[in-house]
Order: structure tokens, then C-alpha cells, then sequence
């Protein structure tokens, strides 16, 4: 029984790693595209051809060609780009804004803890999509309002995880013991307690990235993010879903482009999260 | 013990009033950030110049905002939830003909994630069975990396067109009719007395819940048509809850099978199947239900998407096509509902764990 439980952990523990490693590979080959979208892609993203619209798959554009007759291979290259980028500011908004709430609830505590933990409250009682969509109505649609608006939603998630970290190292005890000898409230704060936070919003934030970004793909197909003839991966899905019978070409890549660099980072997130819980354990 | 949990639940609605006071403050800010004047975003762009006049001094939008919130927070308990721009309707009638779809394709997609999730969960967790865990473990991870709106057009694209098995679109056939409740019983004759203005007004809410109305006035062929019309929207947004239940039943169920009381009841000579299922599953439980609401309260978001694709005239779908509209009243009444149905499932499911956790009483 011991025996077994023993094996087990150890497969359960090279599972883990292999999953980080698995998202790794997958991330660093999508960065590699992003990074050198230029020099890899074969056609000019926005070049029309009217004439070749909705030609499936060849030598020349290996992954077709869409409703315009552009080249879609080029375009999901750089539509890497928009996706990364957009991904992880968000998430690097969500993060600080969240972070700087939660640690000045959790460390200050008394009405302003209560202050701040009741707007988050009411934040997370709307759907994180519709928060989103709020924002962009008052915003206006784009890209950018649409990245600003899902970073917005996110905000409690990292106020509430900060917080939390923060309570969590104040009663450890070289934290204690710094405040005995007299350290002052900001070395307190950024030398001993946010660093000891820092690990659980990284795996948070990564599966965050993951989030963000089938979000503002929703936006996109949505019509509420980029806009035309952007190559976001979320609007080429909306603008070839007329053509999914005729030509489903169009829109499978997109999708699975979406999903591949998803996963990538939910399988980072896990990893880092398994890891953790395993050295708390 | 009554007391306690009649206490319970009081403290709880107290609770709510803050909460309450909050969201109605985020919906009452949302027009008031509109780029614009409120009277316009209200009344729309080609309202003329005199009607906004007199809608500003009859809606007392000309009062500091103090006043202008209370007024708001006022009619919003009347049920005054403004009027659409676009149909001229008010705001309360629209929702109350979109919201029925909504929740049922909520709850049939919910259905699905428990009935498949759970019993697989339990499986990947209970024998070390090689299948079932790689394929709880894939269900876990594709479910949330998965992009709804790419897999529902995949769906409708092959089942629906490709295929033909299902319908793509819509929530019923052109040529089927639901009938009302209300008609079909005849309740205006029968609850005549005291009874008919409550029964009458819920009959004519669960008209609009096409499962539950056509099973209510026995017409089958409408059923067949409604749970067919059902089935893609329900599969796709049934997707990431789906994915989540999966990977905590397994983690719930593996963690309360490693306690001490488990290996007693295997000792005493336990059918496995009593250990599993009447004693591990009885502690699993709670976490579950727990991430089940949670799940409840996010397929709003998803509904959105889902909605879009398949034309299932529920939220979802108003929000997108009022966004675009810029039908600003509807939006901001969508907004208010869905936060409001999430605070309601956080207190119903609040008060089952009185039942579910026994401990919750004696605290």
C-alpha cells in the first residue's frame, strides 16, 4: 500500500514537470513564430488576392487562403504577435492594479481591507465576459480598450490572491522578527512580505494569460476587439465563419493557433502550481 | 437548532443589502461613463432636442448625482428598468422573454458537465485505470484552452450542416408552437380566487422555459424539437465546467480516499462500491457543489459567445447585438440581471451546505 502510494507520487511528480516542460516547448515555438513573423511569414499578411478567395490549402499558402483571398499562414504568424502581446499586458495590468490593492488591503487592514474586499466582492459578481464588454461600451471597441477591459476584470482575482499572500507572511516568523528589531512599514513590505507572495501569482498569472487571451479572442470574434483587417486570431475566426461550409479552411487554423498557445500556458500554470503545492506539502 | 440556522440565513440577506447597494452603484455608474450626455445615451442619438428637455427634468437627471442614484436604486425596485431605445419596450419585458432561455441552456449545459464530469472524475480517481485518467486529465486541459466560440461554429458546421443531425441554429422549428401554461390549464378559470394573480404571473414566466413548458401542457412533439434545438448550444457551453468538475472530482475523491475512516470501512468489509460512493463521495461533496456555483455564475460568460453562434435568443445574444445597437438602457438592465442571478445561485447554494455540511449548524 506504502509502496504503491510511493510510485504513485513519483509518476504524479514527473507528470507535473512534464506538463511545465510540455508548455514550454509549445510557448517557446509560438514565441519563435511571433518574434520572427516577418522573416518566416511567405506572403504580406494584408494582400488581397480576389481572385484566389477561399482557395484551400497549397504549395504556395500552405495553409490557404481566406475571404479576401489573403494568405493565412502569414496572417496567423502575426497574429501571434497581437495575441502574446495582448495576452500578457493585460495580465501585467491585472497584476499590478490587483497586486497594489490587495497588499495595501492586507497590510493596512481595518477600513480600508474592508473598503477594498467589498469592491472586489461586487466586481466578481458580474461575469467576467460582461465586465468586459461594460468597459468596452464605455471605452469604445478596439484592441487596446478590449486588453484594458479584460485586465479590469481580472483585477480581483490578483487584490484577492495578494491580500491573502500578504496576511499569510505577516505571521511568518522572520517577518515577525523584522518588525520586532524595528525594520521600517516599506523595507517590511517590499523586502520581506511581497516577495514571499510572489510565487503563487506567477502560476496564477500565467493561467491568467490563458484566460486573457480567450478572452479578447472572444472580443475579437465578437466584434468588440480588433478590428478588420487586423490578423487577430479572434476576428479571422468571425470573418471566415460565412465561409465554414465552402471553405472551413479559414477558420480551423485560427482556432487551433488559439488553443495551442492556451494550452501552452495553462500547462505552464499547472506546472508551476503543482510544484508549488509540492513544496508547501 | 432551528434557531441557528434561521439566524444563518438572516445574517445572509443582511449581507446582501451592501452587495446589492454595490451593483446597482456599477450599473448607475456605467451610463454616467458613457462618453456623452446621459439624456442621449438613454434616449438614443436621434432623440430630438425637446423630448430630451422634458425626459431630463421628468427622470430628474437634472439633480446632483446623490439624488439621481436614489431615484435610480427607486425605480429599480418599482420595476422601472427604463425603456429600449432600439424596440421602445421596457427594458424589464425584454429580459423577462430573454432570460428564460438563457437559464435553461445554462442549466442543460450544467447538466451535462455533472453528468458526464462527475462519474469520470470518480473513475480516474478511484482505480488507478490508466484510461480513464489520461482521459480525464486531456477532458481537464483541452476543456479550458479551448476556444468556445471556434469549437461551438466547428459543432454546428459538422452536425448541423455537414451532417444534419441537429439543428444549428435557434431555440425552435419554424411551424412549432409553444402554447401558453397559463391557457393549457386554464388557470384563469380554475384560480379564480386568491391564488391566480401568484400562480398566474409564474405560469407565464415558466411558459417561457420551452423544456419545462412543453412537458407541462404534454406536447411531445414540441419537446422533441426544443431538446434537439438544445443539444449543440448545451454541449459547447457545457465545455468548461465540464473540464473543472472533472479535474475536482478526481482531486476531492483521491484526497478523502486517502483518509483513515475510508481504510476502516474498507477493513470492516465494505462493498468497495458503499466506501466509494455512500462514504468518500459524502466528503467529497461540498467542494464540488462549491465549484459547481462557481461554474454556474461563469457560464454567463460563455452564454454570450455561445448564444451568438447558434442565434439562441437568450442574454447572451441581446447584450451583443444592444452592444453594437448602442441600446444602452437593455445593456445596463443585462448587466444588473446577470450579477443579480449570480448573488441569488451564492446564497441558495450558501444555504444547501446547511444541509450538505452539518458542521455549518453548530458553528
Amino acid at each position: 500500500m506504502n509502496e504503491m502510494g510511493h510510485l504513485e507520487r513519483q509518476r504524479s511528480r514527473f507528470w507535473r514537470s512534464g506538463r511545465a516542460i510540455t508548455g514550454l516547448a509549445i510557448l517557446g515555438f509560438l514565441v519563435f513564430a511571433a518574434a520572427f513573423a516577418p522573416w518566416l511569414a511567405p506572403h504580406d499578411p494584408y494582400e488581397q488576392n480576389l481572385q484566389a478567395r477561399r482557395q484551400p490549402p497549397s504549395d504556395q499558402h500552405p495553409l490557404g487562403l481566406d475571404e479576401l483571398g489573403r494568405d493565412n499562414l502569414s496572417r496567423l504568424l502575426y497574429g501571434a504577435r497581437l495575441s502574446l502581446l495582448v495576452g500578457v499586458t493585460s495580465v501585467a495590468i491585472a497584476v499590478t492594479f490587483g497586486g497594489l490593492l490587495g497588499a495595501l488591503a492586507g497590510y493596512l487592514g481595518g477600513w480600508l481591507d474592508s473598503a477594498i474586499m467589498s469592491l472586489t466582492d461586487v466586481m466578481q459578481a458580474f461575469p467576467t465576459l460582461l465586465l468586459a464588454i461594460a468597459v468596452i461600451v464605455v471605452l469604445g471597441p478596439g484592441l487596446t480598450n478590449a486588453m484594458i477591459a479584460v485586465a479590469i476584470a481580472a483585477i480581483p482575482t490578483y487584490a484577492r490572491l495578494t491580500r491573502m499572500g500578504v496576511l499569510r507572511a505577516k505571521a511568518l516568523d522572520y517577518v515577525v522578527a523584522a518588525r520586532a528589531i524595528g525594520a521600517p512599514r516599506s523595507r517590511l513590505l517590499w523586502r520581506h512580505i511581497l516577495p514571499a507572495t510572489l510565487v503563487p501569482i506567477l502560476a496564477q498569472a500565467t493561467l491568467g494569460v490563458g484566460t486573457a487571451i480567450l478572452e479578447v479572442t472572444g472580443l475579437g470574434f465578437l466584434g468588440l476587439a480588433a478590428q478588420p483587417p487586423t490578423p487577430e486570431w479572434g476576428a479571422m475566426i468571425s470573418q471566415g465563419r460565412g465561409a465554414v461550409f465552402a471553405a472551413p479552411h479559414i477558420i480551423l487554423f485560427p482556432g487551433i493557433a488559439i488553443m495551442l498557445m492556451v494550452l501552452a500556458f495553462n500547462l505552464l500554470g499547472d506546472g508551476l502550481q503543482e510544484l508549488l503545492d509540492a513544496h508547501s506539502a | 437548532m432551528r434557531s441557528t440556522v434561521t439566524r444563518h440565513f438572516a445574517r445572509r440577506l443582511v449581507l446582501l443589502l451592501p452587495t446589492l447597494v454595490g451593483l446597482t452603484l456599477v450599473t448607475f455608474a456605467l451610463l454616467r461613463l458613457i462618453p456623452g450626455d446621459p439624456v442621449r445615451v438613454l434616449l438614443g442619438e436621434h432623440a430630438a432636442d425637446e423630448q430630451v428637455a422634458r425626459f431630463r427634468a421628468e427622470q430628474g437627471l437634472d439633480q446632483p448625482l446623490p439624488a439621481q442614484y436614489l431615484r435610480y436604486a427607486g425605480d429599480l425596485i418599482r420595476g422601472d428598468w427604463g425603456r429600449s431605445i432600439k424596440t421602445n419596450l421596457p427594458v424589464t419585458t425584454e429580459l423577462a422573454q430573454r432570460l428564460p432561455a438563457t437559464v435553461e441552456l445554462g442549466l442543460a449545459a450544467m447538466a451535462i458537465a455533472c453528468v458526464v464530469g462527475i462519474p469520470l472524475g470518480v473513475l480516474a480517481a478511484h482505480r488507478h485505470n490508466r484510461a480513464a485518467d489520461l482521459l480525464s486529465a486531456g477532458t481537464a486541459l483541452v476543456g479550458v484552452s479551448i476556444p468556445l466560440f471556434w469549437l461551438g461554429l466547428l459543432l454546428a458546421h459538422l452536425f448541423g450542416y455537414r451532417l444534419g443531425w441537429l439543428p444549428p441554429s435557434g431555440r425552435l422549428s419554424i411551424g412549432i408552437e409553444m402554447a401558453s401554461v397559463t391557457e393549457a390549464w386554464n388557470l384563469e378559470q380554475v384560480c379564480g380566487g386568491p391564488l391566480g394573480p401568484v400562480l398566474i404571473p409564474i405560469a407565464d414566466v415558466a411558459s417561457n422555459f420551452y423544456v419545462l413548458n412543453s412537458i407541462l401542457t404534454a406536447n411531445f412533439a414540441a419537446l422533441a424539437d426544443v431538446v434537439q434545438h438544445l443539444i449543440l448550444p448545451a454541449l459547447t457551453l457545457s465545455v468548461v465546467p465540464l473540464a473543472i468538475i472533472v479535474r475536482m472530482t478526481r482531486a476531492c475523491l483521491q484526497d478523502t480516499l486517502s483518509q483513515d475512516y475510508v481504510r476502516t470501512s474498507r477493513a470492516k468489509g465494505l462493498p468497495e462500491q458503499a466506501v466509494v460512493l455512500r462514504h468518500a463521495m459524502k466528503n467529497a461533496l461540498p467542494p464540488i457543489v462549491t465549484i459547481v456555483r462557481l461554474q454556474l455564475g461563469l457560464l454567463f460568460s460563455g452564454a454570450i459567445l455561445v448564444e451568438t453562434i447558434f442565434s439562441w435568443p437568450g442574454m447572451g445574444q441581446l447584450v451583443v447585438d444592444r452592444v453594437l445597437a448602442r441600446d444602452y438602457p437593455v445593456v445596463q438592465g443585462i448587466v444588473l440581471v446577470a450579477a443579480l442571478v449570480i448573488v441569488v445561485i451564492n446564497l441558495a447554494t450558501d444555504l444547501s451546505y446547511i444541509y450538505l455540511d452539518p458542521r455549518i449548524r453548530y458553528e
